[in-house]
């Protein structure tokens, strides 16, 4: 039986005791925060036996396996140096630190101390993109990823965080080296780094305030992003994101030499694109017919695994924390290879490094690996 | 200047029984849709030194507004901090005797936030006020939202012997967690280190400045409006009327501890006020759904959630309906009998008002 801890009882904690409750061969014996309550709440609802104010006295009562690091993301590296000393391995809300020097020293830790690690990008494992994946690795692209498109927005509207965050000079987000984008954008940059082969891509990014936080007086929170990447082969990649382009899509688009694939994570839809072209008049209505087939398999396939209850809003979750579990069970490679956690973070630095609120000009850097 | 001071000469000291009129007296949420309400009413009774807490990014125009509607520049003084901050409630209730504590962590839906918002500020604000050893009276603002509504001493009849939800948890209502919790907290704080609390319960507040339908009628999740309320009155509750009780409850002597329920008299019906509000706001197709039925579909969902593992979220349980949509009436017996406090504002002249405002404000949007 796992022994699962869970540092910071935020929101995000909340579905992380959740998921980890629906995994077998595993037990949430701890819960820290500290602020106590907090700890003293999730606990509460979770069933969780103990719970702490101090990081030290978890892993020294508790001596957890695993330990979910659910903190604003200033304290990740941290914490999870600190767990990885204690002998636990270590499952680490995206984004996995606040840079890639942070990333490698905790990859380098783990990999000394022969412990695992993994970070929360639990998108690349919801259905349709472990679907994309297996036909991938089937060679449906036929062959390496030519482009790449990654489109992740997030909708402003009157959440509480969203009222958080605009109304607070001081808050947490703000003070992240990327602002609101170094929280929100590593979903999309993942899916990219999954694919994208290299370590060191180019990477072009542009990035300003919206006139629709312009109009509230915002001038500092940067909420929109267009990003171009070349990989050293050549494979290339195009990154958005927006609060205000509507609909808010999630999409990932693929395209290989020879086919393409694209899935959209809200609506759960998988497309092949085919690469090659019908003759005359039926290239204008054949294509049709089969993403009118393919959409209509789409609805089915989602509607069978509905009513299978295996249809979740947070499946990726699931099955991204239960293959972690797994890899440190039985010994296999890790969910997301560390390659793509340290490329996930230099995209994120380079990004970071040429956007700012003051200028918002159109530079150019190479990432060093 | 009030008329207080106008009979009495404009620095004579009142007493009120907990304090007198130079006392200061913290109102914390006061730019929150109750807060300018009870700052008014603070002013109107001659207090002279309000401190109005408020958010750094909170809305002030409402509570300037009646700030400068009774000249009370001078006597409420707005400070903004944030409850999360120690140091700012420590700073904020120094030699503070009476507190109105407002602020609450709405509007989210998930618990966690909800508790932050609502335990650990209380809490916050519990320790400053034993460090400063002022405190003579705080004063909860809680929720009717804690109230179980299951096994109740008098069926039909939800007063303050009512049982508050023993597993808040299981409401799927986060609002409820954070209430349930911070009432907890204030009463463990009363015995533990004999803070003088009261505890006010106010029903659904309505009033200028929000427009709304309470769920207590029913639910426009599907994209079409289901009324569940039927006959059930609707424990309405009109913000003057409101202020003024919580005022009270800080103010009359010997009722540490207690609780009061906050609802006006005459509540409509959840179909009259249903009809009232399709007829003077806006229009819209509802269709009612019959107790049984509404049940029924509670007691489905609930097991289909337990089945499915949460597929679809618990919101509508047995617990949900039973708080929201059983057959209720309500009693104002105890705090008209111990704080004589009685609605100025009738319900149908305050539905009238409120109304006009949500017409008002609709126009004004278009």
């Amino acid at each position: 039986m796992l022994k699962i801890a869970i540092v910071g009882c935020g929101k995000i904690a909340d579905s992380h005791a959740s998921q980890i409750q629906r995994i077998p061969g595993c037990e949430i014996i701890g819960a820290c925060d500290r602020e106590e309550l907090m700890a003293r709440q999730l606990a509460e609802r979770f069933h969780i036996k103990r719970h702490y104010g101090h990081l030290d006295a978890l892993l020294s009562d508790v001596r957890p396996d695993i330990v979910h690091i659910t903190t604003p993301p200033q304290s990740h590296f941290e914490i999870g140096r600190l767990c990885l000393e204690a002998g636990c391995h270590i499952y680490v809300e995206k984004p996995f630190t606040i840079n890639a020097a942070e990333t490698e020293e905790l990859i380098t830790l783990a990999d000394r101390k022969g412990l695992k690690l993994t970070v929360g990008t639990d998108e690349q494992f919801s259905e349709v993109a472990r679907r994309m994946r297996r036909l991938v690795h089937a060679g449906y692209l036929g062959g390496p990823p030519i482009h790449i498109e990654s489109t992740w927005c997030y909708e402003l509207g009157d959440s509480a965080y969203t009222r958080a965050l605009l109304g607070d000079k001081q808050h947490w987000a703000r003070t992240l080296p990327g602002g609101l984008l170094h929280n929100t954008i590593s979903h999309g940059v993942a899916k990219i780094a999954e694919y994208l082969p290299g370590e060191s891509p180019q990477v072009v990014a542009h990035g300003f305030v919206s006139p629709f936080l312009k109009g509230l007086g915002e001038n500092d929170l940067i909420d929109e992003l267009r990003v171009i990447m070349q990989a050293e082969r050549g494979t290339t990649a195009y990154f958005t994101f927006s609060s205000q382009m509507r609909p808010a899509l999630h999409e990932f688009r693929l395209f290989g030499p020879k086919n393409g694939l694209a899935f959209d994570e809200d609506q759960q839809w998988l497309i092949k694109l085919r690469g090659d072209r019908f003759k005359s008049y039926a290239e204008k209505f054949l294509p049709q017919a089969s993403f009118a087939k393919q959409y209509s398999w789409s609805f089915f396939r989602n509607a069978r695994l509905f009513l299978a209850r295996d249809f979740h809003l947070n499946s990726g979750k699931r099955h991204l924390i239960g293959e972690f579990y797994r890899s440190i069970n039985d010994g296999t490679p890790v969910p997301i290879a560390y390659r793509e956690i340290l490329l996930t973070s230099r995209i994120m630095d380079a990004i970071f490094g040429q956007i700012s609120a003051k200028s918002h000009s159109i530079s150019d850097v190479r990432i060093t690996a | 200047m009030d008329i207080i001071s106008l009979v009495l000469g404009e620095d004579a000291t009142m007493d009120h029984g907990i304090v007198t009129s130079d006392d200061p007296i913290l109102v914390s949420g006061a730019a929150g849709f109750l807060g300018p309400s009870v700052v008014g009413n603070l002013l109107d009774k001659g207090f002279r030194r309000i401190r109005c807490l408020a958010r750094p990014t909170s809305n002030l125009a409402r509570l300037n507004k009646e700030i400068d509607l009774r000249h009370g520049a001078g006597r409420a003084d707005i400070v903004t901090g944030s409850l999360l901050s120690r140091e700012d409630c420590v700073r904020l209730v120094k030699d503070v005797p009476l507190i109105y504590h407002l602020a609450a962590g709405g509007g989210t839906k998930a618990f966690s936030d909800a508790f932050l918002n609502s335990v650990v500020t209380t809490r916050n604000f519990l320790e400053a006020a034993i460090e400063h050893h002022s405190l003579r009276r705080f004063v909860n603002v809680s929720s009717f939202a804690v109230y179980t509504n299951r096994k109740k001493p008098q069926w039909r009849l939800l007063d303050e012997t009512c049982p508050v939800e023993e597993h808040a948890e299981s409401r799927a209502e986060a609002y409820c967690y954070g209430k349930v919790k911070q009432d907890e907290l204030v009463i463990e704080y009363g015995q533990k280190h004999a803070v003088p609390y009261v505890i006010v319960r106010p029903g659904n507040v309505y009033g200028p400045g929000k427009d709304f339908i309470p769920g207590r009628v029913g639910i426009d999740s599907f994209g079409f409006y289901l009324h569940f309320g039927g006959a059930n009155p609707i424990p309405f509750t009109h913000l003057n009327n409101c202020a003024d009780a919580i005022v009270l409850a800080g103010l009359k002597p010997g009722i540490e501890g207690e609780v009061f329920n906050v609802v006006d008299d005459d509540l409509p019906s959840s179909r009259r006020y249903l009809r009232l509000y399709k007829r003077n706001v806006r229009s819209f197709k509802s269709v009612y759904i019959p107790h049984a039925l509404s049940y029924l579909f509670c007691y489905v969902w609930e097991k289909y959630s337990k089945w499915s593992y949460g597929q679809l979220p618990p919101v509508y349980t047995r617990r949900e309906w039973a708080a929201s949509w059983k057959k209720t009436h309500y009693s104002n017996n105890k705090i008209k009998d111990k704080l004589g406090w009685k609605p100025s504002v009738p319900t149908s002249e305050g539905l009238r008002t409120y109304f006009e405002s949500c017409r008002e404000a609709r126009n004004e949007r278009a």
